[in-house]
């Protein structure tokens, strides 16, 4: 059977990469990986996601070579079932969550993964804005039911980690269209304040200082507070802000800030990083659309391996990232998106423009699930 | 006798009668008065019945229910295909003739090929004879969507019909229509009836009741009555078709047409080189992707160079408002058949229509003359070369004859000049492009400016372009060789400005026209030196005291350059490229103008890093004018452009998807030339490689880091998202008084409880005035918007009615139908206006488009090997349909197959689009789930298959054959199933049981050896449970240091030395990984059926004569049983005295003779003797019973005696009584 792989340079965007070729069951190679640098080949935490993908799949095969700087990736199946891993603690949680978030609808039985490590660094998504504003976007698109959830069990905040999360999905044989045009208006704002190894007082704070700025607008905000002691607390101090705007149409807008790991640069005062944080989803909003702008992907995948019919889908500005998943998908699964800007009329004021992704489902169905 | 006129009735119109009648009439229904009249036989008898009544009906309801489905027909859909199958000899290609003859009034000789006919205004069809091949009817059930089954009346159903019927119903049920024939051979019209109806029900039986069965009752000159006919081809074009689920979730082409493209030279070298070969069809199913893999039965997988779709060779006609078709309307297109006597060869087909109705000849001509040509040189490689001409076109892209059809007007370009634009301006490969070019545009950029100018004047585009045309017109006549140049430099330039017009509509255009060969780019580099080109041309001479004017122009076309580059700036660098190249042939061409010795100072601004554009306007600043202006202001100039490339609407379709539409390039061939490109031979374009590694290993994050963060402390940019939050303002149909005032509208007037106040609903009176002064607002207002408006009030108010009237009783069920009704009206309007070019990027190729789709590497035998009476399938894959693992199925023995199936005996299965030969393994699940191994199938039971074999998803059917050889009497299908599961691993596991001996025997433990080898091995099956053969159950407990292997086991019994221990485990088996496409089509012409894959072991041994030994311990003998013998029982003296004297064996061994001194002599009595005894013996013992006897029959005697007397005596007095009565008593 002569399929033909596909070939890339580079170690960015290799999550993207290898999900969609396991998604696609296309192979795929990606060659000079940090060639030039000093330190060549794979890092760490690519190792691990690789293997955390091992873990999740059945018959994948995976040719790295000497120096790691050549990867040959030839999907298997997707098994799920319980996995457990141990997620590198120089990314979080978040970047291997991320990856497990577009893979676990198409698992032969239910996933159930158990990730432990670092829960929340500056770098990426962390678990409780991938909880809040993830989780639901899956749902618009189909997947939900009882075992869908994550949970916090543990929090380990960068460099030390010693957090865990549990992530349970359940399968789904199609994935259905959306049309997600109107985000709608802002109804409330909910938050995470989340210290550990701190003074409790320190999420207060947060609160405080974020209320400041984000109450102009809508009196509808809470913040829990989130203090977790002992066992749960992870090996490192730290504590942090996650925020997530409601709009009337269920769309999901979030934004959030970690305080610098320990041992990485200076200190950062709560109520900078309070203030920081809301105007970072003031940030967030003027760029609008139903997806904030780290989960662009995954709405964009959902669409793609949707039924054989239009979906639309109106987000902010495109990031980098999806910019190069856009391209990924058109590489794996030769779907492309038509593009519009929206730009907001003269009296508007609902920040700025927006572009609105169409395109028609590839019909993707999984292959994995068994039938009876 | 005269008739009596009768009276008429005379209807009554008074009285009560009638006053009754009319009650009934208008009053309550008859229904209702029943009701009134006899309420009892109407109550609830009973509740239970009632419920279930009532529970029947909903079922028999919801039954009918079918889950809704997305309509993804196409608007204007592919013809159908009829598929004619039959024995041999049964008529099929009469039938199809007389068809075709019926649709088109033509005859055609040999049916070859799918032929395709306009039937009606809206409908098309595809005929295609199947033959007997079971290779064939696999394939045609497949993509059937109509089966004219053929029955020969005067011999019955064959085997065919069943077969195909059973194909049928693995691949989906399409719709099946029997047509009886040969019932003119019936003479007997009682017979022929009968038959009919026989034929009728064992037909319904197999498709469903009330299945059409069709009668042609016989031949008229070798053809079928067209009366017949005619009725037929009614029933075929109106007839509605279900859809199949394979076919709607798979695109594929019956193949009408096949060119070969393979060059000749190639094909001259090494006559059995893979070939390339174009494959033309209706596209069906869904849509299609370019680039694609596909499957072709019979051939194998492969993927799809390239796909376009061209002008429908078989049109259905424009759409007008009369019944019929006329002459000209009732196409046909055959390409693989011969009509009118004309040749069908392996390139190129040649249908020579006698009437005007050859529409679809145009566009084919000139690719097969040129493809004959090529062809039919068979000149020398030296000759060819001579020629080059034509080995420029067949170096070049490919020409079909859509690209000729679409660029009519392109036809006209010299192909020196082709070849320059299309390499300028690819994307990717633009610096090699320009390399080739460079030396034109060296000459030509001076002008650059000038037409820059022009370029950006935006408003009078139109007129502009109107201006060019006549300009290029006129030139093209005064001018004998730029013309051609001109010409399409002009349609560069309409597909070039919207670049700068930064709209995406026009840049869809502009992209969809370039996509023949040269799509639009980024950097436009070679638009702006084509411009020049021409702009020199107009001015050449004066090109100098242009500059000064030029410089404004410039500093803005940079700008906006500028712009756009930014968007791109980290993602695309070929803007870089372009600007430099631009800049460098400016140079050069300053050069020209300006002091040589200049050329230093340029060249190294010409290298900055960054902001080439700017520096080449900064050049021609300080060119013109001699000074560095342009170091002033640079800041700002920056600054400015930065902002601008904040606000500025960025064209984001090609940001993302790059200019052309370009594909990665797969890693079977990469590209390793060409990294060193040259321009001009002089200067050497410094590709900003680095920069691009940097960005391949650059940090991988999702998120999006605000690099462009607003300042959130100012007030404005918090105004600017007010609107954001629900305490913002609400839009004009939205806000809360909006929805109050509809709320009044809708529900009127109302009465405030409290203060008694009366509220009114608007009258109508005022809703004309409301629509009036809307009217006239409309007419002030942006009509667009009013109407939008009013249909968005509209659809609320609608949605509020039906929320209030309609949806009281709407179950999910409507609900899911309703959302699926609006979803295939999206599908349909979202990419409606959007022309096709563009339309299939997005939603790939549509279902009824006729494309035509490149192969490279076929293999050879499918070109020399064609045989169009085979079909050509190309069934599309998706994704992960290219890919191979385990297949776990479950399968069913034919029932009519007679002979069950053999686990790992080879077998051809058909699913998906494929055929290809296997070894399954069979198996069956035990209640634990365990997948226990078979050796067989069951006879009458499902059982699970494990194969190696490509992916498909699950819940594909599937039909196994043993063979696909030649025709066999009896039933070729072998079994059927359907595909549960995919795995890259099999969990099928067989019996295994371990033997071993006991040692060793104490009380109930037991050493046992011979089981394993090894005392690791043991340890493994510590704890594992054994078993005797006696039943006796037992428990592995430790392994022994010697010998290895043995181990201690503890029983509930003790063992015997003779019992033997086994232990009872599951291997895992493998499954054998052969799968073996079955390449029927590239078998030679005539032998197409005679496919022979892998053996069967049975086979094997019957072909080489080899005979198993039997073991002989297996073998049955005679049972010889030696007769038992039992030892006596003996028991120990001690025990027999210890028993009772009840258990005591008794002396049970028979008396020995007497000794004589016991013996008593034996005593003979006297007569008298006797008696005496017998009397003493009465008195003791009674009356002996003979004694007793002889009394009691002494006693009945006696009685009898008695009886008798009295007997007597009583009839003497009855006769003495008599007398005295009858007469004088004489005494008494």
């Amino acid at each position: 059977m002569g399929t033909h792989g596909l070939a890339y340079d580079g170690c960015n965007f290799f999550r993207q990469r290898l999900v969609l070729s396991t998604l696609s069951g296309k192979r795929v190679k990606i060659k000079n990986i940090r060639s030039k640098d000093d330190d060549p080949g794979l890092r760490d935490f690519e190792a691990s996601f690789i293997r955390l993908l091992d873990k999740v799949t059945n018959g994948s095969r995976i040719e790295i070579n000497q120096t790691g700087t050549v990867l040959f990736y030839q999907p298997g199946l997707l098994s799920g079932g319980p996995v457990e891993h141990d997620c590198n603690t120089q990314r979080s949680i978040g970047y291997y969550l991320e990856a497990l978030l577009m893979l676990a609808p198409f698992m032969k039985t239910p996933l159930r993964a158990t990730l432990k490590g670092v829960t929340n660094d500056p770098l990426d998504p962390t678990v409780d804005l991938l909880k809040s504003t993830a989780l639901p976007l899956m749902k618009t698109f189909g997947i939900d039911g009882e075992g869908f959830d994550l949970k916090v069990v543990k929090r380990g905040m960068a460099p030390g980690g010693g957090g865990e999360v549990v992530f349970t999905c359940p399968v789904r044989r199609t994935i259905r269209p959306v049309q997600l045009t109107d985000p709608g208006k802002i109804k409330r704002i909910r938050g995470v304040a989340y210290s550990v190894r701190v003074s409790p007082q320190m999420a207060n704070r947060l609160v405080e200082s974020t209320r400041s700025i984000l109450n102009k607008f809508i009196p509808d905000i809470y913040i829990y507070t989130d203090h977790m002691k002992g066992a749960n607390s992870g090996k490192s101090p730290g504590f942090g802000l996650t925020l997530v705007a409601e709009t009337l149409n269920g769309s999901f807008l979030s934004a959030e800030m970690s305080s610098t790991p320990q041992g990485q640069g200076g200190p950062i005062l709560p109520e900078d990083l309070g203030r920081n944080c809301a105007k970072m989803l003031l940030e967030e909003v003027y760029r609008g659309g139903c997806v904030d702008s780290s989960n662009q992907s995954l709405a964009l995948l959902l669409m793609t391996l949707g039924q054989q019919d239009v979906s639309k889908v109106l987000l902010g500005p495109l990031s980098p990232y999806t910019i190069e998943f856009l391209r990924h998908i058109k590489d794996f699964f030769q779907t492309m998106f038509k593009i519009e800007v929206q730009k907001p009329s003269e009296d508007e004021r609902k920040g700025g423009d927006k572009v609105l992704m169409t395109c028609v489902g590839v019909g993707y169905s999984n292959i994995n699930k068994t039938i009876k | 006798m005269e008739m009596k006129e009768q009276k008429r009735h005379q209807q009554k119109h008074s009285g009560p009668k009638v006053e009754k009648k009319k009650l009934k009439r208008q009053g309550g229904s008859a229904e209702d008065d029943e009701r009134k009249r006899n309420p009892k036989a109407f109550a609830v008898q009973s509740a239970v019945r009632m419920a279930k009544t009532f529970h029947r009906a909903q079922d028999i309801k919801t039954k009918k229910h079918h889950i809704p489905l997305v309509d993804r027909t196409p608007l204007e859909p592919p013809p159908v295909v009829i598929v004619v199958v039959g024995p041999p000899k049964v008529g099929k290609s009469t039938l199809i003739r007389c068809l075709i003859k019926n649709f088109t009034r033509q005859k055609l000789g040999d049916i070859c090929g799918p032929v395709t006919v306009v039937s009606g205004k809206k409908r098309r069809l595809t005929f295609m004879e199947c033959n007997n091949d079971i290779n064939t009817m696999i394939d045609l059930a497949k993509v059937a969507d109509l089966v004219l089954m053929l029955i020969d009346a005067s011999f019955g159903f064959e085997m065919e019909t069943f077969e195909f019927l059973n194909i049928c119903q693995v691949h989906g049920f399409p719709r099946i229509m029997g047509v009886l024939t040969h019932l003119d051979s019936f003479k007997n019209n009682k017979t022929l009836r009968k038959t009919k109806k026989n034929l009728k029900h064992r037909f319904w039986t197999e498709v469903y009741q009330g299945a059409k069965l069709f009668y042609l009752s016989g031949m008229v000159y070798g053809e079928y009555q067209t009366q017949e006919v005619k009725n037929l081809g009614r029933f075929i074009s109106v007839m509605k078709f279900r859809p199949l689920v394979w076919q709607t979730s798979h695109p594929y082409v019956l193949v009408d047409r096949m060119e070969d493209l393979t060059d000749p030279e190639r094909f001259r070298t090494d006559p059995r080189c893979d070939r390339t070969v174009s494959l033309y069809g209706y596209l069906r199913g869904t849509h299609l992707k370019n680039k694609g893999q596909v499957h072709i039965p019979g051939v194998g997988d492969f993927e799809v160079a390239d796909v376009n779709f061209l002008p429908d060779p078989c049109s259905l006609p424009d759409a007008q408002k009369k019944r019929a078709l006329n002459e000209k309307e009732r196409l046909l297109y055959a390409p693989m058949a011969g009509v009118g006597g004309v040749v069908y060869d392996k390139d190129a087909v040649y249908i020579d229509l006698p009437a005007s109705h050859v529409k679809q000849q145009q566009e084919v001509r000139p690719t097969t003359e040129l493809v004959q040509s090529l062809i039919d040189t068979h000149a020398t490689v030296d000759a060819k070369m001579a020629a080059s001409e034509v080995s420029l076109f067949s170096g070049s892209a490919t020409l079909d004859p859509a690209d000729i059809d679409e660029q009519k007007e392109e036809q006209a370009w010299d192909p020196n000049t082709q070849r320059n634009r299309r390499k300028v301006v690819f994307a990717e490969k633009e610096e090699g492009s320009d390399v080739s070019g460079s030396s034109d545009e060296d000459e030509d950029d001076e002008s650059d400016d000038g037409d820059q100018e022009e370029d950006e004047d935006e408003d009078n585009l139109s007129t502009f372009l109107k201006e060019a045309r006549a300009k290029s017109d006129t030139s093209k006549k005064n001018v004998r060789e730029p013309p051609q140049v001109k010409k399409q430099k002009l349609e560069e330039r309409k597909e070039e400005i919207p670049v700068f017009a930064d709209s995406e509509d026009e840049l869809e255009m502009s992209e969809e026209e370039g996509e023949a060969g040269r799509p639009g780019d980024s950097g436009n580099c070679s638009e702006e030196s084509d411009d020049d080109e021409e702009a020199e041309d107009d001015n050449d001479e004066n090109s100098e005291d242009e500059v000064e004017a030029a410089d404004a122009t410039v500093k803005k076309q940079s700008a906006s350059e500028e712009e756009e580059e930014e968007e791109q700036g980290k993602y695309t660098v070929f803007g870089f490229i372009s600007l430099q190249i631009n800049f460098c042939s400016i140079c050069i061409k300053r050069l020209h103008l300006y002091d040589s010795s200049l050329l230093m100072l340029i060249l190294k601004l010409g290298y900055f890093p960054r902001h080439n554009h700017n520096s080449a306007e900064f050049i021609l600043l300080f060119l013109s004018t001699g000074a560095l202006k342009w170091k002033d202001g640079l800041q700002q100039k920056a600054s400015e452009a930065f902002l601008r490339q904040q606000e500025a609407d960025p064209n984001l379709r090609k940001l993302v998807y790059g200019p052309g539409i370009k594909f990665p390039d797969h890693y079977t061939h990469e590209n390793g030339a060409g990294e060193e490109e040259e321009l001009g031979g002089l200067f050497r374009v410094s590709r900003p490689q680095n920069s691009k590694k940097v960005q391949a290993n650059a940090f991988d994050c999702s998120r999006f880091h605000p690099d462009t963060s607003h300042n959130w402390d100012l007030e404005e940019m918090l105004n600017s998202i007010r609107d954001c939050f629900v305490t913002g303002k609400w839009e004009e149909g939205q806000d809360a008084a909006t929805l109050l005032k509809e709320d009044e509208e809708l529900y009127g007037d109302f009465e405030d409880m409290e203060t008694g106040e009366v509220h009114k609903g608007q009258t109508g009176e005022n809703d004309d005035h409301d629509d009036e002064v809307e009217e006239r607002l409309v007419k002030a207002n942006d009509d667009e918007v009013q109407k939008k408006k009013r249909m968005e009030k509209k659809r609320r108010l609608k949605e509020r009615f039906d929320a209030e009237y309609d949806d009281g009783d709407a179950t999910y069920f409507d609900d899911l139908k309703e959302e699926m009704q609006k979803q295939a009206e999206l599908n349909r309007a979202e990419f409606e206006d959007v022309d096709d070019g563009t339309r299939v990027q997005y939603e790939g190729f549509r279902p009824g488009m006729y494309v035509r789709l490149e192969i490279p590497s076929l293999p050879c035998e499918f070109v020399t090997n064609f045989d169009p009476h085979y079909p050509i399938i190309l069934g599309g894959l998706s994704s992960s349909e290219g890919n191979i693992g385990y297949l776990q199925m479950r399968l069913k023995k034919h029932r009519w197959h007679n002979r069950i199936l053999k686990t790992r005996d080879p077998l051809i299965l058909s699913l998906g689009w494929r055929r290809f030969q296997t070894i399954p393994l069979y198996h069956i699940e035990d209640h634990n789930g365990r997948h226990r191994l078979l050796k067989y199938t069951p006879q009458h039971m499902h059982c699970g298959a494990s194969i190696w074999g490509p992916v498909t998803p699950q819940g594909t059917g599937f039909l196994a054959v043993q063979s696909v050889a030649g025709t066999k009497a009896n039933f070729r299908i072998a079994a059927t199933g359907v595909i549960l599961d995919l795995d890259k691993s099999v969990t099928v596991v067989k019996k295994l049981k371990l033997i071993g001996y006991p040692s060793k025997i104490f009380k109930n433990t037991c050493f046992v050896k011979g089981m394993f080898n090894t005392v690791l091995e043991v340890a493994k099956f510590e704890g594992a449970s054994v078993r005797t053969v006696s039943g006796i159950r037992g428990q592995i407990k430790k392994a022994l240091s010697t010998p290895p292997g043995a181990y201690r086991a503890t029983f509930e019994d003790r063992l015997l030395m003779s019992d033997i221990v086994f232990l009872r485990s599951w291997y895992p088996v493998s499954v054998p990984q052969l799968y073996n496409p079955v390449t029927s089509l590239l078998l030679p012409v005539g032998q197409k059926d005679s496919w022979a894959g892998m053996r069967t072991l049975g086979q094997l041994k019957h072909d080489l004569g080899i005979r198993t030994k039997p073991n002989t311990d297996s073998l049955y003998k005679p049972v010889v049983r030696a007769q038992r013998r039992f030892n006596p029982l003996h028991i120990p003296k001690e025990l027999q005295k210890a028993l009772p004297f009840k258990s005591k064996p008794k002396q049970q061994q028979p008396k020995g003779k007497m000794p004589r001194d016991l013996q008593r002599p034996t005593v003979i009595r006297e007569p008298q003797e006797k008696k005496v005894a017998a009397l003493a013996a009465y008195q003791t013992q009674g009356v002996p019973a003979a004694e007793k006897k002889q009394e009691e029959a002494k006693l009945k005697r006696h009685k009898e005696a008695r009886k008798k007397l009295y007997r007597v005596m009583g009839q003497m007095d009855q006769k003495r009584q008599r007398s005295s009565l009858k007469g004088a008593p004489q005494d008494d």
